[in-house]
């Protein structure tokens, strides 16, 4: 029992990372149409810049805002220069994004080094609760509470603002947005640098972590997030959620039960989707 | 665009290089020259696989590379696990086709009915599930270090092992300017210009492009077992993202959808690699110098997206020939999200 109350907890915060990632991937897709192949780039560099803050200053709270901060300045220079060049097509889009990818991985190596740096945990973080035989990591609590509250921010703000119901009709329809008078670009640039606010987030929570941190993990979860956002379906932002967790979930038990096959269980939970429900599991739209 | 290579002079032009890099071994004698011209033509021969996909289906795949990878193991573990001898060299080979069609026929018939994220998305997800595979199969690919084997006796002389590259490059050319210019050929760039269109005509799309993924995914297959042959040597590398890379910027920067730009693009980037490292002693940045691949790409896709022999083409010709490949192939099914 106490082993299924870890590995869960240990799958939901790697869920949430990848949720992280993800949701900002669907809403993306879903509202333009443009699967960002760079997006794991911004996870790195979240990572990156926000882990030199945090020991820079040894203000881990700063280092989240810092990291934050750079993904989404990373964001709308990639959507201004680089994405909205070839918006309507696919191929470019896809071709240029990787080629973003690239240049964002190499860059970290340019500007911190091709070696991993190493992450701690601040001191009031790490250790560990005892509630009866079960030890509850203190980070891995947190980054599923940091990930719940994202979760239920970006609902709220999906839901219940003037932006969000924008950016919702711009998911159905933005040709009928934009004819009723709204600035779609804008609209897309400030869910361009949301979307890679979260992922620069998701980044940084990862450092502490993992104790890691280094250049390619960018496309190591850039992987799971694609995965997670065929489950969910594309342009699904509650349906990454769910899909996340799936694929968190997963990964940990699998991880722990048979080890080999971690991934390849993932890989084949998307096949079968892709087979069967293209659509996603919990997508309304292909 | 069948105008310009039915030319008389082109093919001419085309013969007088093959010649000229045939003979090339036995009157410059550079050891060096003669390895780095052998990577030149495998790559030229996955970059053109690859060409086949983007520039005449207009399809992106992300997991090129475990095609590739696929071959390079297969004559791996075959040279390893029995005698390196010329019947098993060609069993592996065998074998390489066989499973690279079968994979790519699987991935392609998953995906390819999909938007085209889905198939560059599932490529990409393939080729990293390969990766895992190579490095926790110990038991045969001896995880992420790799194992060195013997080759058979005639792949051993590099001269010899030279003009079976180029041998095999130039085939592989001819072949695959057959069958463009076949009217399967024809029925794939149709659908690289216009999908909706082509199925409306009676075509069935889906099958077409399938065909596309398996002879891109075999002859990415002979690739590798080409580049594995000339290390003698084979590790996790071969699955990994950056053989992807490599041949799409060889695309790309080349020219998409011509092939000779696949053939030019691998010269580039494996001399300017070669170079560039060198230079690394100079300066700490030309280590990375894939950041300047990097934003020339960029560039590239967005200004040239014909690449060199695209843009020459349209230069000499004075007149456009033809739309260029990535271009609109798919601003047409925006309607159908």
């Amino acid at each position: 029992m106490d082993v299924l109350i870890s590995l869960s907890l240990n799958g939901l915060a790697t869920g949430m990372l990848i949720f992280l990632l993800a949701a900002g991937l669907t809403l993306i897709f879903g509202l333009m149409d443009v699967l960002n192949f760079a997006h794991g780039g911004l996870f790195a560099w979240g990572a990156y810049s926000g882990i030199w803050i945090y020991t820079s200053t040894g203000s881990f709270l700063i280092g989240i805002i810092g990291a934050i901060i750079a993904g989404m300045i990373l964001g709308i220079v990639t959507e201004r220069w680089i994405i909205k060049p070839v918006y309507g097509n696919h191929v470019q889009q896809i071709l240029i994004t990787l080629g973003l990818m690239l240049v964002l991985s190499e860059m970290l190596k340019v500007v911190w080094g091709p070696n991993q740096i190493s992450a701690t945990t601040p001191d009031y973080l790490s250790g560990s609760w005892e509630v009866g035989n079960v030890i509850i990591i203190k980070y891995r609590a947190f980054i599923i509470a940091v990930g719940f509250t994202v979760f239920l921010l970006v609902q709220f703000l999906l839901k219940k603002t003037k932006i969000g119901l924008v950016v919702r009709a711009g998911v159905m329809n933005k040709e009928m947005v934009q004819s009723l008078g709204i600035n779609i670009q804008k609209v897309f640039m400030f869910v361009f640098m949301i979307g890679a606010g979260m992922a620069a987030l998701g980044g940084m929570l990862l450092g502490p972590y993992s104790g890691v941190i280094y250049a390619d993990m960018g496309m190591e979860f850039a992987i799971l997030a694609f995965i997670v956002v065929v489950i969910g379906g594309m342009g699904s932002f509650s349906g990454s959620v769910m899909a996340a967790i799936l694929v968190g979930l997963s990964g940990s038990f699998m991880a722990y039960y048979v080890p080999d096959l971690a991934l390849a269980a993932n890989m084949l939970l998307m096949a079968v989707v892709l087979i069967f429900r293209p659509q996603g599991l919990f997508g309304a739209k292909g | 665009m069948t105008k310009v290579f039915s030319n008389n002079r082109m093919n001419i032009f085309y013969m007088i290089v093959a010649l000229f890099l045939a003979v090339l071994p036995f009157v410059y004698d550079s050891r060096s020259t003669l390895i780095l011209l052998s990577q030149v033509f495998i790559f030229a021969v996955l970059a053109m696989s690859y060409d086949i996909l983007l520039g005449y289906t207009g399809i992106v795949s992300f997991g090129h590379a475990m095609f590739f990878g696929i071959g390079a193991y297969t004559v791996g573990v075959f040279m390893k696990r029995f005698e390196p001898e010329t019947s098993y060299f060609l069993l592996a080979v065998l074998v390489t086709i066989l499973l690279t069609a079968v994979v790519s026929y699987i991935v392609g018939l998953l995906t390819l009915r999909l938007k085209s994220h889905f198939y560059a998305m599932l490529t990409m997800a393939f080729a990293g599930l390969f990766l895992v595979l190579a490095e926790k199969w110990r038991t045969v690919t001896y995880g992420n270090d790799g194992f060195t084997f013997r080759v058979p006796e005639f792949l051993r002389d590099r001269t010899d092992f030279y003009l079976i590259c180029l041998a095999s490059m130039v085939i592989v050319f001819i072949l695959l300017k057959r069958f463009t210019n076949s009217p399967l050929g024809k029925v794939l760039q149709a659908i690289r210009e216009n999908e909706q269109r082509t199925e409306s005509l009676g075509y069935s799309v889906l099958q077409y492009k399938v065909i596309a993924s398996v002879v891109s995914g075999v002859l990415a297959g002979i690739a590798g077992i080409l580049y594995a042959v000339s290390l003698r040597f084979v590790n996790t590398s071969v699955f990994t993202m950056d053989i992807t890379l490599d041949a799409l910027l060889m695309t790309i920067i080349g020219g998409v959808g011509t092939l000779v730009g696949a053939i030019i693009g691998a010269g580039i980037i494996e001399f300017s690699h070669h170079w560039l490292t060198e230079l690394a002693k100079v300066h700490w940045i030309f280590e990375r110098w894939i950041i300047f691949f990097g934003i020339i790409y960029i560039l590239a896709v967005m200004f040239f997206p014909m690449g060199i022999v695209g843009s020459l083409q349209k230069l000499k010709f004075g007149r456009k020939k033809k739309t260029s490949a990535p271009v609109k192939s798919e601003a047409v099914s925006q309607g159908d999200s």
